[in-house]
């Protein structure tokens, strides 16, 4: 507001500083594109109880290489929000497992279905040529664990 | 300038604008520590190629049934005797059975009625113990 210096002085009329208030904007755009940008879970959550395991490691795998495949109780399968017959499965997965050669199937199974589901699953599987399986299991806690 | 009713004028009418980029830089850091990717976490477990299996000794098998009922009958190689215990005495067996035979391979055999999650706590019980050569079959 005061212009305190004489005229002179012409070069403090450009500001010296490096103008911040365009910084709020960047920052904001960074956030903005950060938060579009990040995707998360790609399937729709379905309802089914995990199966426990004390054993149940992360998988190192790229989100794009693990291909996500429920079980419901009953049997049915879907893969990418598509309910699929057991027959059809290694015909679905094995373009897939042709793009990428680290593909890794997570089986998300309930845990009561009966294992014959779980078996032709991975029959399937082998017949696909996926070959790298994750059964998905909830971490089981110390806790909850009775068995020993 | 310095006119007596203009005092108001010295303090800025402008909300600070240096700070907000501050302010925005802090929420972008703080989104970007907090963003955790939800990793899935599993057994892993690598299935034996097609049209390529593997003639075992049985005295090289640990045959390990899973039963619907969820107990687990264990039986040695081509002897007949059976022991009938619980998933999680799966991973003791294991050791002991390995300790003597290292070549020695878990057959896990579920029941087609059996739950999945016994499969699991068999599995679980056996990658608690380090097993490595694991075969999944359905019993027949």
């Amino acid at each position: 507001m005061g212009f305190k210096s004489g005229g002179l002085e012409r070069k403090s009329k450009a500001s010296s500083q490096i103008p911040s208030s365009s910084m709020a904007d960047i920052a904001f755009l960074l956030l903005i594109f950060f938060m579009v940008t990040t995707v998360f879970q790609k399937d729709r959550k379905r309802e089914i109880e995990w199966v426990q395991a004390e054993e149940s490691k992360k998988i190192d795998e790229k989100q794009k290489d693990i291909l996500n495949v429920w079980v419901e109780t009953n049997g049915a399968v879907y893969i990418n929000d598509a309910l699929r017959a057991m027959e059809d499965v290694s015909a679905v997965v094995r373009p897939l497992r042709a793009e990428s050669a680290s593909l890794v199937v997570s089986i998300r199974a309930d845990q009561n279905v009966p294992y014959r589901y779980v078996d032709g699953l991975q029959k399937e599987l082998v017949a696909a040529g996926a070959l790298r399986v994750v059964f998905a299991a909830e971490l089981e806690q110390n806790i909850t664990r009775e068995r020993r | 300038m310095a006119v007596l009713g203009n005092k108001k004028s010295r303090i800025s009418d402008e909300i600070p604008s240096s700070s907000m980029a501050d302010i925005a830089f802090l929420l972008l850091i703080f989104f970007l520590v907090t963003t955790t990717f939800p990793k899935d976490k599993g057994l892993a477990i690598v299935l034996p190629e097609q049209a390529k299996e593997q003639e075992v000794s049985q005295k090289n098998v640990l045959h390990i049934l899973v039963n619907p009922a969820g107990t687990v009958t264990i039986r040695r190689g081509e002897s007949e005797q059976e022991q009938t215990v619980s998933p999680g005495e799966v991973e003791q067996i294991w050791r002991q059975d390995v300790a003597q035979n290292p070549n020695l391979i878990a057959a896990v055999k579920t029941h087609p009625d059996a739950p999945y999650r016994f499969m699991v706590d068999v599995l679980d019980a056996l990658q608690s113990a380090a097993a490595t050569r694991i075969s999944l079959q359905i019993l027949e």
